[in-house]
């Protein structure tokens, strides 16, 4: 069976999962053609090495079947599903290894501003993701990078900063409630 | 908590840096509360968002099949290895548990042959783990898996309190997890402080229960053994024995070794 192009409906993306807990290959190969590069590009991003980049990769898909009968369409996006457990498990290495691999400087354009011309199909995800954070400012961008990928805790930012904790918290609800927005205007089919 | 606090905490929640205890609380919370439970989903999307604009990275040429491989190895594991390998880690409980007299002696520094004593000790702990790769050597997982995936650490006392420990977890996507845990030491008289309970956390502040010790022998030793048949172990390497009162009296990391 191939994957379809394009966004999935709730109930294919349930029904993909289904197919995924049966052990069935296509829908892991599909899983993986939709979800691999970001959650790969995560792994990358937050761990630093190709190795490491690739054990999350394989340990995000192994969970993603394991907890696969815990998805519900109805509750969220399977992309957003998946990259909370790609997450969680970074941020949960980050913290093992801390001073490692960990990053200490977060620049600016690692989240980019324009989608690049000539990406396929399948990175449409991205080109969506970009236009949703061209809303916020830098200094925006910069903090939800710093707490995102950096795995930094407000408190961590605040005192980094020498600003009070409560201004971070503001600012990081801020930033997500302006993404947020931007998400609403380009919902899924 | 108040819907108003727990929304505080949700963009935190949301990019994965909320303490460990807020996010307990704050994960109460959300089980029976939609509003904030929608909240918190859409903030999750927001985050996410983060994550899906970053530059596209070239994936490796054979990544994909491995994951295909783990999948269908995991879905497909046969169930009878998998009673197999339950039977054989009890058995590697009891293996260590014995390796474990000396140790544990060690740990409480109750005797003076110190080096004598952990070099025995050593040498138990490494034939029990010997003898479990042995037994749950299966040409579906490669050595190096099992290798990465068994955890050993060891606990100490927090603060002045007494004993000591070791924790051992196996994880593997083709088998049950399972989770041993042996401590020493503790004072077996003071039992206001039973029962102990074992706990594992994550990094993101889950905490899952490895089981709980009703009674110490003499010399303050038990063991604790958990199957997780519905959980999986992977990223819950903070090992605590917390006594009936909530207090931490053993800590280790599991995977940080003896």
């Amino acid at each position: 069976m191939t994957d379809p192009p394009g966004p999935l409906t709730p109930e294919a993306e349930q029904e993909l999962m289904r197919r995924l807990i049966s052990g069935d290959e296509d829908a892991a190969r599909a899983l993986y053609g939709r979800f691999g590069r970001p959650v790969y590009g995560l792994g990358l991003r937050m761990l630093g090495s190709a190795g490491a980049a690739e054990e999350l990769t394989q340990d995000v898909f192994l969970a993603a079947w394991r907890k696969g009968g815990r998805y519900d369409a109805a509750r969220g996006r399977l992309s957003t599903w998946l990259m909370a457990i790609a997450h969680n498990l970074a941020v949960d290495r980050l913290r093992r290894e801390t001073g490692v691999t960990r990053p200490h400087l977060v620049l600016v354009d690692e989240v980019p501003e324009l989608p690049t011309p000539g990406e396929d199909e399948p990175l449409m995800e991205r080109d969506a993701a970009i236009r949703a954070l061209a809303c916020l400012s830098i200094a925006e961008k910069q903090l939800l990078a710093r707490a995102y990928f950096g795995g930094l805790t407000a408190r961590e930012i605040a005192e980094a900063d020498g600003i009070p904790l409560g201004t971070v918290k503001t600012r990081l609800r801020t930033a997500l409630i302006k993404v947020r927005r931007a998400n609403h205007d380009k919902e899924r089919p | 908590m108040t819907c108003l606090e727990v929304r505080e905490l949700l963009p935190e929640l949301a990019v994965g840096v909320l303490p460990a205890r807020d996010r307990e609380e704050v994960e109460r919370h959300l089980r029976w509360c939609a509003g904030c439970r929608k909240e918190a989903g859409e903030l999750g999307d927001a985050a996410a968002t983060v994550a899906f604009a970053l530059p596209p990275a070239d994936l490796p040429d054979a990544l994909r099949e491995r994951v295909v491989r783990d999948v269908k190895g995991a879905a497909g594991a046969p169930r009878k290895p998998r009673r197999a390998r339950a039977a054989a880690a009890s058995a590697l409980a009891a293996a260590i548990a014995l390796g474990s007299l000396g140790w544990g002696a060690v740990m409480a520094d109750r005797a003076g042959e110190f080096e004598q004593r952990a070099a025995e000790a050593n040498r138990q702990r490494t034939q029990a783990l010997e003898a479990f790769q042995t037994i749950l050597a299966n040409p579906l997982v490669p050595e190096e898996d099992l290798n990465r995936q068994t955890r050993l650490g060891r606990l100490t006392p927090t603060e002045d309190g007494l004993g000591g420990g070791m924790a051992l977890q196996l994880l593997s996507p083709r088998i049950l997890d399972f989770s041993l845990v042996i401590v020493n030491g503790l004072d077996p008289r003071d039992t206001d402080r039973l029962p102990y309970r074992v706990e594992f956390e994550n990094g993101a502040g889950e905490v899952v229960r490895g089981g709980h010790i009703d009674e110490l022998d003499a010399e303050g030793h038990a063991e604790v053994f958990r199957q997780f048949a519905n959980r999986d172990l992977t990223g819950y390497t903070l090992v605590r024995v917390v006594d009936g009162d909530g207090v931490v009296v053993l800590e280790g990391r599991a995977g940080a070794g003896i």
